[in-house]
């Protein structure tokens, strides 16, 4: 794959169906891509972060889910009563593991299109009022699911090194 | 005799599907968060099988496994690994590293479950014993849970 058909590289499709593999293998939850794409407004918010980096891509993935969500999953996930509290590592390990799942799956895509790269292990940022803003010339994707009257958001950035050549 | 196995993963989640998954059969599940605790698990443990994620702060998966394959005491112990990439050369690179079989992140249990018995005969759990409401003494075998 050359540099100057980077665009046909369908981020958004690829990830459509890989967040609603995790979700439905893992947590036996279904997930859609929210029809009106509005990003959801988070009392209080939990994010997953995984890096990509290699010679020719970095990026990032990004899983936000409200803390009541995140919650939910993870009490799921842990075979627990949704509506189990949980304390916050428990929390912060199944949200990385899924954050870690989506990125996964996208850095298997830019590696099989000869973009090699590496995975971060997971991070988790935690608040109720931030923002991840993007660099110049990364390339930056916010997709929007719903998921049993639940809503949430992948976002991902993504820069390819225009000085290099994929593997 | 209880096959032993070992789980490798810096994920709490993971580890703890690996034992749900894991419960019903006759088996001793050990833990390690790290490549580094892994390598010392199994030299101490000696597991009928590792079940090892790639990428793990201190020491990933393949350094674990490139290390585990130098030790003539581990080397013949089989590899499972566990990843969340599923690319092709991704692929064929860990299996060039000799591990017995791969699974994909996300999985459901009967998959690993199936990877698993191929790799060490799984036997599930003796039935407890009856009710104590039975009548007569009281059974001295052990509980199997």
């Amino acid at each position: 794959m050359s540099l100057q058909t980077l665009p046909s590289l369908d981020i958004r499709h690829f990830l459509n169906g890989h967040v609603v593999d995790v979700f439905e293998t893992m947590l036996s939850k279904k997930a859609t891509p929210a029809q009106d794409g509005t990003s959801p407004e988070f009392a209080e918010r939990i994010t997953g972060s995984v890096g990509l980096g290699g010679d020719t891509v970095t990026g990032a993935v990004y899983l936000h889910l409200s803390a009541e969500f995140a919650n939910q999953i993870a009490a799921t996930m842990l075979g627990l009563l949704p509506e189990e509290t949980l304390p916050d590592n428990d929390v912060n390990d199944v949200v990385g593991e899924c954050t870690n799942m989506l990125a996964g799956g996208l850095k298997s895509v830019l590696c099989d299109k000869s973009f090699e790269c590496a995975v971060s292990t997971p991070a988790i940022i935690r608040g109720a009022s931030f923002n991840i803003e993007s660099m110049p010339d990364v390339r930056h994707e916010i997709m929007v699911y719903e998921c049993g009257g639940n809503r949430f958001t992948v976002e991902v950035h993504i820069k390819f090194i225009s000085n290099a050549q994929p593997l | 005799m209880p096959k032993k196995i070992l789980s490798v993963d810096d994920s709490r989640t993971i580890r703890l599907i690996v034992g749900r998954a894991l419960r019903p059969y006759d088996c001793v599940l050990c833990e390690a968060s790290n490549g580094e605790e892994g390598l010392a698990v199994a030299a101490r443990e000696k597991p009928d099988l590792i079940l090892l994620d790639v990428t793990m702060p201190v020491m990933d998966g393949v350094t674990m496994l490139t290390k585990l394959k130098e030790d003539a005491e581990l080397k013949a112990i089989p590899v499972i690994m566990l990843t969340a990439e599923s690319g092709r050369d991704n692929v064929i690179n860990i299996a060039r590293l000799g591990v017995r079989d791969y699974l994909v992140k996300p999985f459901k249990e009967d998959q690993l479950l199936e990877k698993i018995g191929r790799s060490v005969p799984l036997q599930k759990k003796e039935a407890a014993p009856a009710a104590a409401s039975a009548p007569g003494p009281v059974a001295a075998a052990a509980p199997t849970a």
